[in-house]
């Protein structure tokens, strides 16, 4: 057998010439583009394009092959060939149709198949129609192409990539924010795997039944994946589950003798990528059971967030999570405690202390100059009492960025509507708080608010600002709003990271929106109770 | 001139009490908590009261609410506020009434005797004597406004001074000027301001406290 035989066999007067010539231009075709191709600037790009480019054009062939019961099917090959010319850049997701059509078909051709008339087709590795081990590998090819060819397109047209529409290919699995989303697309393989073993006719079998069928089951499943894709990815993980599990008792209760199961065109249960044949092809098929279900059991817990609560798994991982957070917020939270402190000792020590020690030696010399000067003691002691009046306002200070004594007195609406009057900004307040918040929370909100004012105050160039706050559903929500340029950004070092940080150590969250040009708002937003106001004499 | 001294901190309250008695007050009370003050206040009728904001019971601001609370019963009763801090909040909630014979100062302000007992004075009369920080919190926040930034630098001060309820005079030996240059500042600012002007220096710092805090 030459080689252009076992690339094209003409069986059934099929041609071979033609797709010969197909090839070889295919692959001129491939290696040329992909030297010149859009990628083409490195090493690496001319590389990775001549591979894709010969891997489309083997493939087209291989598929070419397998199709050698249709009299045109070499044409693919040139086709593949005039797209690598005029589309490189769709050349992946060409591998990728290929692939999922070249599993289909190899499903197909195992269904039909039977052995002992010599070599009928070539599908892969495979010569079909003689019983040897490749014709055991028809039916694992065909998987692998179809789970390839998914994949891969998955991999071509997921949001993001540049293929024009996406979204329209993609339905609802084009929306962002789902893990579970791409796992919908194994509901593919499942469906042919489930079809090939439950029904005889199906994907060509026994009795063909022609292409209608396949495709309103493959059509029911793409519909499926693009509508329901968090569905899909739960169906397929139980479909796996189920499966698995028939394929356990196919294995245990083979016995060589007829089954009341649908048989393919060969006379087995075509169960996954095994035709059971045998009693080792029945071992086989359990093991291929085992992994399946285990597969789908791996599966459903991303998949089916419903399933994991029900288990009580999922408990577990918020537990899991939140004492990493909490970790993390009380690192933070005593690391700021400590520094606080620090700062207060340096303050104290720098400030208050030293002036009062200035103080005491200021009245030992004006105790020394009373007998002798009493003018020179006169002007000292208007000294001391200036110096006396500095430490007093620097502990009033220091006293003020401890603990505000309005929100002492008043609570955190007075505060707030303090801190909008002491603001620089003209600066509007809508308070709705009507009674106390834990002290703790308190503190904290003050401190942030009075970072987000001074914040707008020295960056956003803004002339009015707006502080609004309130206590809904068990959360306190303070908005900061500045009417400047806007352009804050959590991330460039401003004091907004430092907010959100000292916030975490209360659940709080804070979020900012400051598109350029302006306004900037802040949210921050903490879990606490509103216990009613003491009303006291 | 009869005081009621309303001050928690018995250090605190005795030397204002010597204090005033020195420069020849007669203290009709000294109390140390929010409901005595309410009765003291009630009971003499004082020509003036020197409250603490922070006192029992709760410690918060109870002789600010108790001050205001005497003077919805007494209106015009002159209340004379000290602290430890000065909030322009707090110095809205006094001034609300715009009755008058009101101050509110740092507890720092009675070292300096004199100004103190002045201050005093000025309240009992009916005046208005608001703490310089207050002034200078106010005037840094409308800073950016139109009609103050038309004000030369002189005015400025005299505007400061005014809104912390110094008569004419005050403000003259203040800034080493004749009585008759401020007085001609003080035409220029309230034209500048817009404000009514007027004789009555009572009048003249509410007006100018009220433009400030509007």
């Amino acid at each position: 057998m030459n080689l252009t035989n076992l690339l094209f066999y003409g069986g059934a007067g099929m041609p071979v010439v033609p797709p010969t010539i197909a090839l070889a231009i295919g692959m001129a075709v491939a290696l040329g583009r992909g030297l010149v191709g859009p990628d083409a600037k490195t090493a690496r790009g001319r590389l990775r394009g001549v591979a894709w480019n010969v891997a489309l054009i083997v493939l087209s062939a291989v598929l070419a092959n397998a199709l050698s019961g249709v009299s045109w099917a070499w044409l693919i090959i040139l086709a593949a060939a005039v797209l690598v010319v005029a589309h490189p850049r769709l050349v992946r997701a060409a591998v990728a149709v290929v692939l999922v059509v070249l599993g289909l078909t190899g499903v197909a051709i195992a269904r039909r198949a039977g052995y002992g008339y010599g070599v009928d087709q070539i599908y892969g590795m495979t010569l079909v129609g003689q019983l040897n081990l490749t014709f055991y590998l028809l039916l694992p090819q065909a998987y692998f192409f179809l789970s390839l060819g998914t994949w891969l397109g998955w991999r071509v047209v997921r949001p993001g990539r540049e293929v024009p529409g996406p979204r329209r290919l993609l339905g609802r699995m084009a929306e962002p924010g789902n893990a579970a989303r791409p796992w919908a697309l194994l509901l593919l393989p499942v469906t042919v795997i489930a079809a090939a073993a439950a029904t005889p006719n199906l994907w060509f079998g026994a009795q063909p039944t022609g292409v209608i069928w396949p495709v309103l089951v493959l059509g029911a499943a793409v519909w499926f994946i693009r509508a329901e894709p968090g569905r899909a990815a739960a169906t397929a993980a139980f479909g796996l589950i189920g499966l698995g599990l028939a394929g356990v008792y196919l294995g245990v209760t083979y016995s060589g003798a007829g089954w009341p199961l649908p048989l393919n065109g060969a006379g087995y249960v075509e169960y996954g990528v095994i035709d059971v044949t045998s009693q080792t092809m029945a071992d086989l098929a359990v093991i291929q059971g085992l992994a399946l279900a285990g597969a789908g059991l791996l599966l459903a817990p991303r998949v089916a967030p419903g399933l994991v609560r029900y288990l009580g798994v999922e408990a577990y991982r918020d537990l899991a999570q939140r004492i990493q957070r909490l970790t993390e917020t009380r690192a933070v939270a005593v690391d700021t405690a400590a520094a606080d402190l620090r700062r207060l000792e340096r303050d104290l020590h720098d400030g208050a202390q030293a002036r009062l020690v200035a103080l005491g030696m200021h009245l030992r010399a004006v105790e020394k100059l009373i007998p002798t000067s009493p003018d020179a003691a006169l002007a000292l002691v208007a000294e001391a009492r200036e110096t006396s009046a500095r430490a007093l306002t620097e502990l009033r200070e220091l006293v003020r960025g401890v603990h505000p004594p309005v929100l002492a007195d008043r609570g955190l609406a007075d505060a707030l509507r303090a801190l909008a009057l002491d603001c620089p900004l003209r600066t509007e307040t809508e308070i709705d708080l009507s009674g106390r918040l834990p002290a703790s929370i308190e503190t904290a909100c003050y401190f942030a608010a009075a970072e987000l004012l001074t914040n707008a105050a020295k960056h956003s160039g803004a002339r009015a600002a707006r502080v609004s706050a309130e206590h809904r559903n068990g959360v306190l929500r303070i908005v900061v709003t500045d009417f400047g340029i806007g352009g804050a950004d959590v991330a460039a070092g401003s004091g907004l990271a430092g907010v959100e940080r000292r916030l975490a150590t209360f659940d709080g969250v804070m979020a900012v929106s400051s598109p350029p040009g302006g306004p900037t708002m802040v949210v921050i937003e903490v879990p606490c109770v509103l216990s009613p106001v003491l009303l006291s004499s | 001139m009869r005081v009621v001294v309303a001050e928690d901190l018995f250090l605190l309250r005795d030397g204002l009490v010597r204090l005033l008695e020195a420069h020849g007050f007669e203290i009709a009370a000294a109390v140390d908590s929010a409901p005595d003050l309410l009765t003291a206040l009630l009971e003499h009728k004082p020509d003036i009261a020197i409250v603490d904001v922070r006192l029992p019971p709760t410690f918060t601001d109870d002789g600010l609410r108790a001050a205001i609370e005497a003077r919805r019963a007494v209106p015009g009763l002159p209340v004379l506020v000290l602290s430890q801090y000065v909030e322009q909040l707090y110095a809205r909630e006094l001034l609300a009434d715009q009755a008058g014979g009101v101050g509110y100062l740092l507890k720092d302000r009675v070292f300096n005797d004199d100004q103190f007992t002045d201050a005093m004075r000025a309240v009992a009369a009916g005046g208005t004597v608001m703490d310089a920080e207050v002034v200078s919190k106010l005037l840094g926040r409308r800073s950016g406004d139109e009609p103050l930034a038309r004000l030369s630098g002189r005015e400025r001060e005299v505007l400061e001074l005014m809104a912390e309820g110094r008569s004419n005079s005050a403000i003259a030996q203040r800034l080493f000027v004749t009585e008759k240059a401020v007085s001609k500042h003080s035409t220029s600012i309230f034209s500048k301001l817009d404000l009514a002007p007027s004789d009555d220096d009572n009048r003249r710092v509410l007006a100018v406290l009220a433009y400030l805090n509007g």
